[in-house]
C-alpha cells in the first residue's frame, strides 16, 4: 500500500464531507475508526469550532470544509502519483456512466414509448433492472479491489455495496437507490465524491 | 409434446405445450405462442434435465452436441435458411431460460452464426451492407461480454478481424471459429449461469432447490430489414398510458428491433402498417386480443415482418402509467375477464398516491410567463422561492417557508437542500444526472439542464416548477389537489377495496380514543408494538406508507385514519387479499 494517509482527525472531517448529517457511528464506519475514538474527535471538532452539531448528527463548518479541501493534495500526494490506483479510478469514472443510467432505468420506465416515474408496480421490470445492477456490481466489485489495494479504508464501500445490493436482490427494492438509506446509489455517490476528492478532480455532469 | 430430437432436446413446433420445468420460462412462452397458433420465429430447447446433467456430471450429455445439430438442421428445415453458411445465412439467439426468473443467469447472446462469409451473404441479401457488419459487430460484443466474460470495447467503425483480436487480447482466448462450437460454448456458459453467485443467492434466499438447472432456448433470428413489406414493431393490446381499450402501438420500417430502442429512428403509429399491409395488420390485432384473453391481463408485444410474413417475438404483461392502471383493472372486471380481488392487486397504492397529488389547475399555465425550461426529470408540480445555496433552502424550508433550490449543478453536498426544497432546478446536467436521480428519488419535482447562466436571475422570485413538461413558470400558479371521490373508477376501485379490507379505513377524525401516529413518528415501531385488538390509529403515515398500514393491521388495529384514504384503504384491501 501506499504512503502518505490522513491523519485520524483529518478523516474524522473527511467522513463528515462524504456523509452529510451523520452520527459518530456511520462516520465511523466510513472511516474505519473505532466507534469511541470517532465520538470523541467529532467532539473535539466541534469543540474547535470545525463542525457542528444538530441531535447527534454531524456537519463540517463552511471554513473547515474549505481547509478539508485544500489539505487534500497533500493528504493524498502519494496515491495520485500511483498509476495502478489512478488507472482504476479512471475505469470506475467509465462504469459511473452505466450506473447513472441504470438507476434513470429504476426510476423511471418506459410505458408506449413516453418515460414516465417507475411506480414500481411492474416487478418484472423491476427484477430486470436489479439483476442488471447485479451485472454492473461483479465488474465494479473488480474495480473496487483495485481501489481499495491502494487505499484500504475504501472497501467499506466494497463491502457495503453488496450489503445493498443483496438486500435489493431480497426483495427490499428501496435499497437500490433511496436517497435517505444508505442505499446501493447513496453509496455509490459518497463512493465517486470520495474518489474526486482523493484525486482531486471535479465532477462532471 | 413438442418433437423429441432426442433425449435432451426438443423443437418447438406449436402442437402441445411442454412442461415449464422442462423446457424453462422463454421456450415456454415461445411454445405458448405457437399452440395458440400464433407465428414465431422456429426454435428448440435443450432442457433443464440437460443443464442438470452438466452441473451434476461436469460435462454435457454425450449424445447432447447430436442432438443440438439435429436442433439445428430442423431449424433450416423451418427457415430455409443455412447455419453458417450461404447464400442465406441462418442466425440464431441463445437465451437462458429457468423455471422460476432469477437474477444471475446469462444474457442474450444474438446473431451467432455470423462469420466474414454469411455477413457478406447478409449483406448481399438484405442489400445493406452496414447492416451485415454492424450484425457482426453485435455478435462479438455480446459472446466476448457474455460467454468469454471480458470487457470489450468494439469501435463502431472497426473491422471484423480487429474485433477478434481486440477480443483474444482482452479474454485471453479467441472467439472460436466454427458456429458450432460458438453455439456449444454459448450453451455451457448459459449452464454455469445457474451456479452464478446471484442465481445462488436468490435460490436460497426464496427456498427454490439448486438441482433444478436451466433450459436454452435456441430460436432463428429474423430480419425486418430485408425489403419494403419487412419491419418490426410493438403492440400494446390496450393504450399503456391512457388505458384506452383500444391497441396502440409503434412500427419501423425496414428496421431491427434494437433501432426502436436506440431512438434513432423515429417510428410510426402502427396506422402506418394498416395503410401499407392491411392483412398483417389486421393478423396482429387477433394476434393481440389472443394474447390478452390468455394471459389475463393487457400485453405488451414484440413482433418483426420479414418479407411479409408476420412473426411474434415475446409477449408479456404490459407496463402501464397510473391512470391505464385503473381505467384497466376496472374494465377487465367489467368485461367479465378479472375478478375484483384481481384488479385491486393491479393497482398500487403507489399509483393512487400519484393520481392524487397536485397538479396545476386547468388552464393555469395559460398565459404565465415562462422564465427558464430544461429536460423534465422528476414530475410533479412545486412553487416557491428561488434559492441559490443548499444551507439556506434548508434555513428557510425549517422556517416554513416554500422554497425551490437552483443550482447549476448539484452533488452529494445538495442533499439536505434537496430535501428541504419544494423542487429542484439545474442548468446543467441531463436525465441521469445528479439532480434528476436525487430528485426522482425524493420525490420531488425537477427540471435540470436549463440552460448555463438561466437560474441566477431568477434568485428571490417565486417560480412554479412543472416537472412533468420541464417547464418554469413566474409566479405561484394555481395548483389543485385531485380528490378521490372525483372520479368514477377511482371510486369503484375504493368500493372493491372498502369490500375486501378487515379494517375500516376513512377520511373521519374519530370521535373516540385514537392513536396518533404523525406527532410520535420517531417512535412508530414502539406505538406499533403497544397496540391493544380494535384500536383506532390515525396519521399521513398511512397515507404513505404501506408497510405502515400493514404493520398495524397485523397488531391488531380495526380503523385507519388518513386522507386521502384510498392508498391506505388499497394496501388494506391488498394484505387481506393475500391472505
Amino acid at each position: 500500500m501506499i504512503g502518505t494517509v490522513m491523519s485520524p482527525s483529518h478523516l474524522v472531517l473527511h467522513g463528515l464531507a462524504i456523509k452529510k448529517h451523520a452520527d459518530a457511528g456511520d462516520i465511523a464506519g466510513l472511516i474505519g475508526l473505532a466507534a469511541d475514538d470517532t465520538a470523541r474527535r467529532l467532539d473535539d471538532a466541534v469543540a474547535s469550532g470545525r463542525a457542528v452539531q444538530v441531535n447527534g448528527k454531524y456537519l463540517l463548518t463552511p471554513l473547515a470544509r474549505i481547509a478539508l479541501e485544500s489539505d487534500y493534495s497533500r493528504h493524498y500526494a502519494d496515491i495520485r502519483e500511483d498509476a495502478d490506483f489512478f488507472a482504476a479510478y479512471e475505469a470506475f469514472e467509465r462504469i459511473n456512466v452505466q450506473l447513472k443510467a441504470l438507476i434513470t432505468d429504476w426510476q423511471t420506465m418506459d410505458v408506449g414509448g413516453q418515460r414516465v416515474a417507475n411506480d414500481h408496480s411492474n416487478s418484472a421490470h423491476d427484477a430486470k433492472v436489479i439483476d442488471r445492477l447485479g451485472e454492473l456490481h461483479e465488474r465494479a466489485d473488480a474495480i473496487l479491489g483495485k481501489l481499495a489495494a491502494g487505499l484500504p479504508r475504501l472497501d467499506y464501500y466494497r463491502r457495503n455495496l453488496l450489503v445493498a445490493l443483496e438486500k435489493a436482490e431480497d426483495g427490499a427494492i428501496e435499497w437500490v437507490s433511496d436517497a435517505k438509506i444508505e442505499s446501493y446509489h447513496t453509496l455509490w455517490f459518497e463512493l465517486h465524491e470520495d474518489l474526486l476528492r482523493i484525486v482531486g478532480r471535479e465532477r462532471a455532469e | 409434446m413438442a418433437i423429441p430430437l432426442g433425449d435432451w432436446v426438443l423443437a418447438l413446433d406449436g402442437s402441445t405445450l411442454p412442461d415449464k420445468a422442462l423446457i424453462g420460462g422463454k421456450a415456454w412462452s415461445i411454445a405458448r405462442m405457437g399452440a395458440l397458433g400464433l407465428r414465431v420465429p422456429p426454435a428448440f430447447v435443450i432442457t433443464t434435465r440437460a443443464c442438470a446433467h452438466y452441473l451434476h456430471e461436469g460435462s454435457e450429455p454425450a449424445s447432447l452436441a447430436r442432438e443440438i445439430a439435429a436442433g439445428i438442421a430442423w431449424l433450416e428445415q423451418q427457415t430455409g435458411r443455412r447455419f453458417g453458411a450461404g447464400p442465406s445465412p441462418l442466425l440464431v439467439s441463445v437465451r437462458s431460460g429457468a423455471p422460476i426468473s432469477m437474477p444471475g443467469m446469462m444474457d442474450t447472446v444474438l446473431n451467432l452464426g455470423i462469420t466474414d462469409e454469411t455477413e457478406a451473404q447478409l449483406a448481399a441479401e438484405c442489400g445493406d451492407a452496414g447492416f451485415a457488419r454492424d450484425t457482426h459487430r453485435r455478435f462479438l460484443d455480446l459472446y466476448a461480454h457474455i460467454v468469454l466474460k471480458s470487457e470489450a470495447a468494439l469501435a463502431v467503425d472497426g473491422h471484423p478481424a480487429d474485433w477478434r483480436n481486440a477480443i483474444a487480447a482482452g479474454a485471453g482466448e479467441s472467439v472460436p471459429d466454427a458456429v458450432e462450437e460458438q453455439l456449444a460454448r454459448a450453451v455451457h456458459a448459459v449452464f454455469e449461469s445457474w451456479n452464478s453467485r446471484r442465481a445462488r443467492r436468490y435460490r436460497e434466499h426464496h427456498d427454490i432447490p439448486h438441482d433444478l438447472g436451466t433450459a436454452v432456448a435456441v430460436q432463428a433470428m429474423v430480419f425486418g430489414n430485408m425489403d419494403e413489406n419487412s419491419g418490426t414493431g410493438v403492440l400494446f393490446s390496450r393504450n399503456p398510458l391512457s388505458g384506452e381499450p383500444t391497441p396502440y402501438g409503434e412500427y419501423l420500417p425496414r428496421a431491427q428491433g434494437e433501432d426502436i430502442v436506440s431512438g434513432k429512428h423515429t417510428p410510426q403509429p402502427l396506422e402506418a402498417l394498416r395503410t401499407h399491409l392491411p392483412d398483417v395488420h389486421q393478423e396482429l390485432l387477433t394476434a393481440a386480443s389472443l394474447l390478452e384473453d390468455a394471459g389475463g391481463d393487457v400485453q405488451d408485444i414484440e413482433f418483426t415482418l420479414e418479407k411479409g410474413i408476420l412473426y411474434l417475438l415475446q409477449t408479456r404483461a404490459a407496463k402501464r402509467a397510473p391512470r391505464a392502471a385503473v381505467k384497466i383493472a376496472v374494465d377487465m372486471v367489467a368485461e367479465g375477464k378479472i375478478d375484483p380481488s384481481e384488479a385491486l392487486a393491479r393497482v398500487s397504492s403507489e399509483q393512487i398516491r400519484t393520481l392524487l397529488s397536485p397538479q396545476l389547475a386547468s388552464g393555469a399555465a395559460q398565459g404565465a410567463e415562462i422564465v427558464a425550461r430544461g429536460e423534465a426529470a422528476s414530475p410533479g408540480v412545486g412553487t416557491g422561492v428561488v434559492v441559490l445555496d443548499s444551507d439556506e433552502v434548508e434555513r428557510r424550508a425549517a422556517n416554513g417557508e416554500a422554497v425551490v433550490l437552483a443550482r447549476a449543478t448539484t452533488s452529494p453536498n445538495d442533499l439536505h437542500g434537496m430535501i428541504a426544497a419544494r423542487a429542484i432546478l439545474t442548468e446543467q446536467g441531463g436525465s441521469t444526472s445528479h439532480a434528476a436521480v436525487v430528485g426522482r428519488a425524493l420525490g420531488r419535482p425537477c427540471v435540470v439542464g436549463c440552460g448555463a447562466g438561466s437560474l441566477g436571475a431568477l434568485a428571490g422570485e417565486t417560480v412554479t416548477v412543472d416537472g412533468q413538461n420541464g417547464i418554469v413558470y413566474r409566479g405561484a400558479l394555481d395548483v389543485v389537489t385531485p380528490h378521490e371521490n372525483d372520479d368514477a373508477a377511482l371510486r369503484q376501485i375504493a368500493a372493491w377495496a372498502a369490500h375486501q379490507s378487515t379494517v375500516l379505513v376513512t377520511t373521519a377524525q374519530s370521535n373516540g380514543a385514537s392513536i396518533r401516529f404523525d406527532e410520535n413518528i420517531e417512535q412508530t415501531e414502539a406505538l406499533i408494538a403497544a397496540l391493544e385488538p380494535g384500536a383506532t390509529v390515525e396519521g399521513a403515515l398511512f397515507a404513505n406508507d404501506d408497510k405502515a398500514v400493514r404493520a398495524v393491521i397485523a397488531a391488531g388495529a380495526a380503523t385507519i385514519v388518513t386522507s386521502p384514504a384510498l392508498p391506505a384503504l388499497l394496501a388494506a384491501a391488498q394484505a387481506a387479499g393475500r391472505e
